[in-house]
């Protein structure tokens, strides 16, 4: 008897930790990991201690800054040093740093337990509006408008997509563009060139597999890899996104259907371990030479040849083939709304977008800088210049449909949904039938 | 040693340590659970109370359904093969004479391993790129997608989760058992084989029954464990590919802390509390305890 009360005490205790460890004991969990995390961190940031009168922020970004072999994230922490370098005594950075995977739940975390980092990288679309209805995120209107510090900037527009009710709310870094990349090697040595329809794309791709090159490197085990192509695929078959939002148009109206099938039309040019590769393997098989054309965004460049510098010379860039837009992306900073120390914060917020910061980015990281900085052409990946191309032959841009949705769960939904299609476990119809039952259920 | 216990300020004393953690730590946490699971609550907000919508939300929660599932499946598949595993491993070490205390340190070495690190380990083992598939490639034979299969109605990658899980946790039934094994008077083997029993009758008709006590123990602690499962699927499939893999807690995990859905996740959380609490009494109820002497 004695024991039979001791084991359901037992399992009665385990019961119990399991949901003491979910919902709402979060405040505790976030408390600890932002203790764990801002300690990991100290040592990352050379644990300058902070003395007397020192402002001390934190600062939460998606990539160790030591471990990184992305030429973007090295220059992130060269602005930190900097920054902790120039203001030393007056003000303190300590980065908080996870991996991409983790960012968001460890973020949402820390928000969730009250101790919000002061300033942390966001991607714009519903992850910043996530943060910005409730108010986590402050508006750095008054900010910018000091020092002539919005006018550096290319033009207004780089704020449209952090702008709400009139205020903005997020300081863009750099841009990306979602591109194919291709080997020119390969292409020349199959006879392929560059294709601009979406029919010369399919010929292009037999082509370079007939020649025994595999087609396309990409990657499924990372759903949004895929689910980009399938966001130009969209586009050209012209879905509306804010009228499927509202309810006006739907999921069903057979667009989403086309593009689905071309999905699958395309993905027997895809490398056979697709199904499973992480976007990092997706783009290590490309630069390694193991196939011909990666579609993927600009930050590629910087990941390309931080890890192979000799694969630059061999590696073209073209818009995808069949739409007149391209998608584009902007890493931004928004602010806490509450911390205690605003000023060093756009401090910090500044010196990412400094002209020593965007010539590096431009010059080194290979995005688009978001400042009329003048940086050296020469100096610049040969990738940066055909995406500059790219940029001036399109007729507009448009956000990653994953974070033009609704909602994170509807991105991620699109996201999972393609997936499915690329697998086979789903028809292209049931694929669209399944993203109108959610939208009919969950975002309108 | 009695007087001090006899004595309700030193009585409270030893409790209170105990009673405080298990209040502040577990006991008020889940009555918040409880009441978020009626609310809509993001986190950052305060919680608004919506009465019973989280739980008529779950109907129409397709990833639920898997979640649900699989979670089931786990359960079965997990005190099964426990079981049987168990058992038969405790009976063979305890029948071996030599590397006895090898082989147990062997196999319960899974046990004290971090399951992240080792559902990393795994995910590299059963990744396209390397591990398995590379091997069978080398015999010219080309392995299946572990991690990302979805056809029949168990998918591979649960069945795939389901062995490494048996793998890593096995060691501690066999250990409950074998610890309940070697508590058998040697007197009662030394009479049955006297009656004529061989080994394995004298398994079937003195082990079995004497450790039928354990049985419940380890079955129950096995059906927790496993309604709970959450660190190897997360680390091998993190739910994917579209959930097919969810379980529970995976499930709870991204509707709180991916989606901010924490009244929802709160909800999910209770109906896990209550499945462990009725698998619990359920396994208490059929495996039926009686207090041999020994």
């Amino acid at each position: 008897m004695k024991r039979k009360i001791l084991a359901a005490i037992l399992s009665v205790a385990m019961t119990a930790s399991l949901l003491s460890g979910c919902g709402s004991s979060s405040a505790s969990s976030g408390a600890d990991s932002a203790g764990s995390q801002a300690a990991g961190a100290d040592t990352s940031a050379g644990s300058t201690a902070s003395g007397e009168g020192v402002e001390e922020i934190q600062w939460m970004f998606w990539d160790d800054l030591e471990a990184t072999e992305d030429l973007i994230s090295k220059g992130y922490k060269d602005v930190i040093d900097r920054f902790n370098k120039d203001y030393e005594g007056k003000y303190h950075v300590t980065p908080i740093t996870t991996n991409l995977e983790e960012y968001y739940a460890k973020l949402n975390a820390l928000v969730a337990a009250g101790n919000t980092p002061d300033v942390f990288i966001v991607s714009p679309g519903p992850n910043l509006t996530d943060y910005v209805e409730p108010g986590v995120a402050a508006p750095l209107d008054d900010y910018l408008a000091a020092d002539g510090w919005k006018d550096t900037f290319t033009s207004d527009a780089v704020f449209s997509q952090m702008t709400y009710d009139g205020k903005i709310y997020a300081v863009p870094l750099n841009t990306a563009a979602a591109c194919c990349f291709y080997n020119t090697e390969m292409f020349a040595a199959a006879g392929v060139e560059v294709p601009k329809t979406w029919d010369e794309m399919l010929s292009a791709c037999a082509k370079l597999k007939e020649a025994g090159y595999t087609p396309i490197s990409i990657s499924a085990g990372t759903a949004w890899c895929l689910s980009m192509v399938a966001g130009y695929l969209c586009e050209a078959e012209g879905v509306d996104l804010a009228a499927i939002a509202d309810g006006s148009d739907s999921w069903t109206n057979g667009k989403l259907e086309k593009a689905a099938e071309k999905i699958v039309e395309l993905s027997q040019y895809f490398q056979p371990t697709a199904a499973g590769d992480t976007n990092d393997v997706a783009t290590a098989n490309f630069y390694n030479g193991e196939a011909a054309m990666l579609i993927q965004g600009s930050w590629a460049i910087a990941q390309i040849n931080g890890s192979n510098p000799d694969f630059e010379s061999k590696c073209g860039v073209f818009q995808f083939p069949g739409v007149d837009r391209i998608i584009a992306k902007s890493d931004s900073l928004a602010m806490s709304s509450t911390t205690k120390h605003p000023e060093a914060c756009a401090a910090l917020m500044k010196y990412f977008t400094d002209d020593t910061a965007q010539k590096y980015t431009a010059e080194v990281g290979g995005k688009i800088p978001v400042t009329k900085v003048e940086y050296d052409a020469d100096k610049a990946p040969a990738q940066l210049a055909y995406v500059m191309d790219v940029f001036k032959n399109a007729k507009g841009t448009f956000g990653f449909y994953n974070e033009s949705m609704p909602s994170t769960e509807a991105g991620s939904h699109f996201d999972d949904t393609l997936v499915s299609v690329f697998l086979g476990d789903m028809t292209p119809a049931d694929a669209a039938q399944d993203m109108e039952d959610f939208y009919a259920s969950n975002c309108r | 040693m009695d007087k001090l216990l006899r004595n309700k300020k030193a009585i409270i004393i030893f409790m209170a340590p105990a009673f405080l953690l298990f209040t502040f730590v577990l006991f008020i946490p889940i009555c918040q659970s409880v009441y978020y699971s009626f609310c809509e609550y993001k986190g950052i907000t305060a919680p608004v109370f919506i009465g019973l919508d989280n739980y008529k939300a779950m109907l129409k929660d397709k990833p639920l359904g898997f979640a649900l599932k699989n979670s089931l499946f786990f359960l079965i598949f997990s005190c099964v093969t426990q079981l049987l595993m168990g058992l038969l491993l405790a009976g063979l070490l305890t029948n071996i004479d030599k590397g006895r205390n090898t082989f147990k340190n062997i196999i319960y070495l899974p046990c004290v391993l971090s399951s992240a690190a080792l559902g990393l380990l795994w995910m590299f083992i059963f990744s396209p790129k390397l591990g398995i598939n590379q091997l069978l490639q080398q015999f010219g034979l080309e392995g299946p997608l572990w991690l990302m299969d979805t056809s029949g109605y168990i998918i591979l990658p649960m069945w795939v989760i389901a062995f490494v899980a048996l793998w890593q946790y096995v060691g501690q039934s066999m250990m409950l058992y074998m610890a309940q094994i070697s508590g058998i008077s040697k007197a009662l083997y030394e009479a049955s084989y006297i009656d004529g029993c061989n080994k394995s009758q004298s398994f079937r008709y003195i082990t079995i029954p004497l450790i039928r006590p354990m049985v419940a123990t380890a079955m129950s602690l096995n059906a927790i464990g496993s309604l709970k499962f959450f660190d190897l699927i997360f680390n091998m499939t993190e739910g994917g590919p579209n959930h097919r893999t969810e379980v529970l807690a995976t499930h709870l995990y991204q509707q709180g802390f991916k989606y901010f859905k924490y009244g929802y996740a709160s909800a999910i959380g209770v109906i896990l509390l209550v499945m462990c609490l009725v698998v619990t009494a359920f396994i208490n109820k059929v495996v039926k305890t009686e207090n041999y002497e020994m």
